[in-house]
């Protein structure tokens, strides 16, 4: 998958030969709405067969070089990066099963591909054979730079995607606005993704932590009552930081709840018991235990263990499958968030469930479905741009509206790349319940329309997109 | 809460932190000590320990890896803990003895940075064998209800001053005292221990003596190992398991037998109990206010773990209970 030096060089030399010279417009700021949309329209890509030879390039001669553009060959090559090792490689194995069948359905057809992306032909994007390279991140933020640098450098990748960590994503998403090559954010949920660390070449269809705190606090309020004291554990880094800033404010403002103390723990961390000791002796009513992965599996068996469900509610902001499956009946009655889930009652869902229940022989997690809607979404806007030009793809994605992957009509929003959509609140099943697969119960789908915030509030307000040039 | 009561959670935390560590460190410490092989695959040990201990006492079902996809996701044996504790340690002993006889006995007289390859190349390869076999997904292992079907172990127990304590780390402080104290009077109160305390010494003599060294050597080595899975088997159950357990504990654990000193059982014990205390103690304090600055001690715990190993090995090059210098 690997290609040779060549279009490294070719690159360069396009890039220093051509990119002052083709004044396309600037891309709308925060403000501006979102480009042509209404899908469809761009379709030149399907079975034409630009076939490599001469004018390739998705459009080349329309557009100046730039980053990855043009594409040398008939081959397009996304970049899939996701945590192979470290916490969160249990989320990153799925995201990249799912990124897999993308391809697949990009090439062959199939999935959402034939049935919810008219913009998709199944017989690759423009024209062009799609192909992956995959690196592991490791949860960790250089490594995660280092892996995506070499998909952009070496691999010449097109398009990169993945996260699992927001740090990750984050590190990945200003290395790819410095390298115009799109980024298309899985699973990250800090506030600063789309807040003040957003990007031009950054999407995210990922909820964050300001809209779980958004989404919980009037759900914990209803079941556990007012005038509640709570004690927060978070993952110190940026996910952890902005998702306990996140809680304190929508409990204390929403719920009416009081924060006792709010205490950082390492990202790694596999014992507890110290913390969950002091968290135990606070006098608080409620704990919330922000942790994600294989951090989340350990703190919440960990507080069952030590009997904290006893004298206090637990809540899980943040949940996923492979979390869930492996910190089994912990997480029993406990309050939280999750992406996407399998039991969401519609046909996307269903559609994707199936074909990957169809590839793999199991039900896809959350972290899955956005990483195979956000491939789509990428190669559609593509198709409608009729180019791989990014500035053009970013002019599609910007303002896109959909109702094409699970989760209800949805909007791009423009000022901040961030995707405008419902968020599942579930509550844990049971061990008992479990072994019929599925881990949670959906308590609620809250409506985009009480979520959320204006493009000069909250993250948003922060948010600098950056040039598309 | 009284001061007293938080000192007794954070001795309590301390503990139960540090017996994981002890029970590595003194299989590593006896290693080292006598055979003076440095053992990188211990950790390898624990995550063999960890996952044998899960698929005995446990119905598991896979999720993924090679064997799901083979057809055998279904590969928990289910025959309770206790069948785990007696098998694991048996199972892992006769590993070590393998490990002892194919890689290690070449290596005696190898530099360090040898064993040190060898060991971390076979502790990786262990490890990806594992990623490969059973998935990288993370696997509960449930903490056992119940010890001969009538003594509980799970759950969290009220003891006084302290409060709700998890039960099952009280077992991991008892259960490892009674192991380090068999293993400090299988070394240093028998004819067996004699021998390899005198082959520590010195080796030569031992030979002269008619003693064939190699043995009681291969035994040592075995034993270590045992411990390794026995910590895998109570310590599995205080986190989830993955193929990576085995590494993440083998800096802690070397960090105990260097700051407790080399080659001594008691050595590894003050040493497990001061990375214990130390890690639990951080956590535990109260913030430090001064004015208006606030000094907040918990996300220095992991630091502090290595500030202590720095001052205690400049004071003391051996450690706190060895009687020769660390090698570098």
């Amino acid at each position: 998958m690997a290609r040779n030096n060549k279009s490294l060089n070719r690159r360069d030399v396009l890039k220093a030969a051509g990119v002052s010279t083709v004044g396309i417009a600037g891309l709308a700021g925060c403000s501006g709405g979102g480009g042509e949309q209404g899908g469809g329209d761009g379709g030149t890509g399907s079975g034409e067969g630009s076939g490599g030879d001469g004018g390739g390039g998705g459009g080349s001669e329309d557009y100046p070089a730039l980053g990855n553009f043009p594409i040398d060959g008939n081959t397009a090559t996304y970049g899939f990066n996701v945590p192979q090792s470290g916490p969160y490689a249990s989320e990153g194995q799925d995201e990249l099963r799912a990124y897999q069948l993308a391809v697949k359905h990009l090439n062959e057809g199939g999935g959402w591909v034939d049935s919810q992306f008219d913009d998709l032909s199944g017989d690759g994007v423009l024209g062009y054979q799609i192909d992956y390279v995959d690196g592991d991140t490791a949860t960790d933020a250089d490594t995660a730079r280092q892996s995506a640098s070499r998909m952009i450098q070496r691999d010449g990748a097109i398009m990169v995607s993945g996260g699992s960590s927001s740090a990750v994503a984050i590190a990945v998403q200003g290395l790819c606005q410095n390298e115009n090559v799109l980024f298309m954010a899985c699973l990250t949920h800090s506030n600063d993704t789309t807040g003040k660390d957003c990007a031009r070449y950054g999407f995210r269809e990922m909820f964050n932590a300001y809209m779980t705190g958004q989404a919980l606090a009037p759900v914990v309020k209803e079941a556990y009552g007012e005038g509640l004291k709570f004690y927060q554990l978070y993952a110190d880094y940026s996910w952890g930081q902005t998702q306990q800033a996140s809680m304190k404010k929508f409990m204390t403002e929403v719920a009416g709840w009081e924060q006792v103390k709010s205490v950082a723990t390492p990202l790694g961390t596999s014992d507890y018991q110290s913390y969950l000791s002091e968290a135990a002796n606070s006098g608080a009513d409620v704990l919330i235990l922000n942790h994600y992965g294989l951090d989340g599996a350990n703190s919440v068996q960990q507080a069952i263990d030590a009997g904290i469900d006893s004298d206090m509610e637990i809540l899980v902001p943040l949940y996923n499958r492979p979390m869930a499956e492996a910190a089994g009946g912990a997480i029993e009655g406990i309050y939280g968030t999750v992406a996407w889930d399998s039991q969401i009652d519609n046909e996307p869902s269903k559609q994707f469930t199936q074909a990957f229940r169809d590839e793999y022989d199991r039900t896809p997690s959350g972290p899955a479905q956005l990483a195979y809607a956000q491939t789509l979404q990428y190669s559609a806007a593509a198709e409608r741009a009729g180019t791989f030009y990014p500035p053009e793809v970013i002019k599609q994605l910007e303002g896109y509206e959909y109702s094409n992957i699970g989760m209800g009509s949805e909007t791009m929003r423009a000022c901040d790349h961030q995707a405008q959509r419902d968020v599942p609140v579930v509550q844990g099943l049971s061990a008992s319940e479990q072994s019929q697969g599925q881990y949670f119960k959906i308590v609620n789908i809250t409506s985009r329309d009480e979520l959320g915030y204006a493009c000069d509030e909250g993250p948003a307000a922060e948010c600098e997109l950056g040039p598309a040039k | 809460m009284s001061i007293l009561s938080e000192l007794m959670v954070i001795l309590l935390n301390g503990l139960q932190q540090g017996a994981i560590y002890v029970l590595l460190a003194v299989g590593l410490s006896i290693i080292l000590g006598t055979l003076k092989f440095v053992n990188f695959a211990h950790g390898a040990l624990y995550l063999i320990g960890t996952y044998a201990g899960l698929f005995i006492a446990l119905d598991v079902t896979l999720s993924s890896g090679k064997l799901q996809e083979w057809g055998y996701a279904d590969i928990g044996l289910g025959w309770g803990f206790l069948a785990a504790l007696i098998l694991v340690p048996m199972l892992v002993f006769a590993i070590g003895l393998l490990m002892e006889r194919l890689l290690a006995r070449s290596f005696y007289d190898r530099p360090d940075t040898d064993q040190i390859l060898v060991t971390f190349g076979l502790a990786i390869v262990v490890q990806e064998l594992f990623r490969v076999l059973f998935g990288s997904n993370s696997l509960p292992f449930n903490q056992p209800e119940y010890i001969l079907s009538v003594i509980p172990v799970s759950g969290p127990m009220t003891l006084p001053i302290v409060g709700q304590f998890p039960r099952w780390r009280l077992w991991v402080i008892g259960i490892t005292a009674v192991l380090v104290g068999l293993v400090y009077l299988l070394v240093e109160h028998t004819d067996f221990g004699l021998v390899v305390r005198a082959g520590t010494r010195d080796a030569e003599m031992v030979r002269l003596l008619g003693i064939k060294i190699s043995r009681p050597y291969l035994v040592v080595f075995g034993i270590g190992a045992a411990l390794a899975g026995v910590a895998g088997v109570v310590g599995g159950p205080l986190n989830v398991v993955n193929p990576t357990v085995g590494m993440d504990i083998l800096v802690p654990a070397f960090l105990t037998v260097v700051i407790g000193g080399v080659g001594t059982i008691a050595g590894a014990v003050v040493g497990g109990l001061v990375i214990g205390l130390t890690q639990a103690a951080l956590i535990g304090l109260p913030a430090l206010t001064i004015g208006s600055f606030t000094l907040n001690f918990s996300p220095w715990a992991q630091v502090g773990l290595y500030a202590i190993a720095a001052i205690i090995l400049l004071v003391r090059p051996q450690g706190i209970l060895g009687d020769e210098e660390v090698a570098p």
